[in-house]
């Protein structure tokens, strides 16, 4: 039963990440471009991250797991402004 | 081999990663912008990170956890780093 | 002070919930062959003044569907926010008014 549980969250986290990269590159404009590149592989992480923290089972790894999903949902709003604000300083 | 994750589910995994990589880096050398080449290295590093997760549940070592912890710092400071370059160099 | 709790519990419950939302709407029109994206720039104007408040505000706004919070008006009146998915000006502005009174109740 945990197999499955795990199995699921690794294939759900990799697909999302793929269907991420798809989106940046079927996107028109950058902008739209920046939506699929925040939201997506961030969602994927956390799947993959919560899918390896069940398969190995300790409290070290969750505290790391709980490390890596902080800094990434921390970090990925920051990455997408700073991407915005430096293409609209150009026009 | 009793409790691991069957072959299957991380080799299609895996083919998922690959998949959003060549995505991402097809992104990468066509971008119009420098942002949207910005913006797929940043889609780099999360599949990056997902490699490293899937392939530690592959090999059953709990030490390769860390590396996603540093790949999602450093990830964040390269997209800042190279995004304030630009804004100084255009403004 | 159990008022809060109960709100920052219901918060996070809302939170995962409208994320969860985002991704599995983003896959949805990234899958299927017609893409029904209207992109569109509005402002928003806002009434938090705390920096954890903005700060929660802005990273929530980038995680639901189909808005990205770009920037902040130097005085904290504004925020300028892009929209993927634009429907009517009200409909979008009662969303996010909503999501604001939310964090308000928060952190004060």
């Amino acid at each position: 039963m945990d197999k499955i549980i795990i199995s699921g969250l690794i294939l759900a986290g990799s697909f999302f990440i793929l269907v991420a990269a798809i989106g940046l590159v079927r996107f028109p404009d950058l902008f739209s471009r920046l939506h699929a590149g925040t939201k997506a592989p961030s969602f994927g992480i956390l799947l993959i991250v919560l899918g390896v923290c069940l398969y190995f089972n300790t409290p070290v790894i969750y505290l790391k797991g709980f490390f890596i999903l902080i800094f990434i949902y921390l970090t990925a709003p920051l990455a997408a402004h700073a991407i915005s604000r430096s293409f609209k300083q150009k026009d | 081999m009793e409790d691991s994750i069957s072959g299957i589910v991380l080799l299609i995994s895996f083919s998922l990663l690959l998949g959003a990589l060549v995505l991402a880096f097809y992104r990468l050398l066509k971008g119009p912008s420098i942002n949207d080449r910005i913006t797929a290295m940043d889609l780099i590093a999360s599949v990056v990170m997902g490699f490293v997760l899937v392939y530690s549940v592959l090999i059953n070592q709990s030490v390769y956890f860390d590396i996603p912890v540093i790949i999602s710092l450093i990830s964040f400071f390269g997209t800042v780093a190279v995004s304030t370059y630009l804004k100084h160099k255009n403004g | 002070m159990m008022k809060r709790a109960y709100y920052l519990v219901t918060f996070i419950v809302f939170y995962l919930y409208k994320l969860i939302e985002a991704n599995f709407y983003i896959a949805w029109d990234i899958l299927t062959p017609k893409m029904n994206s209207h992109p569109v720039f509005m402002e928003i104007p806002l009434t938090l003044t705390t920096n954890l408040g903005l700060l929660l505000y802005s990273n929530l706004l980038s995680m639901t569907p189909g808005s990205l919070s770009m920037d902040i008006s130097p005085d904290r009146k504004k925020l300028k926010v892009h929209v993927l998915y634009f429907t009517t000006e009200e409909e979008m502005m009662r969303e996010f008014m909503n999501i604001q009174q939310k964090i308000k109740r928060i952190t004060g």
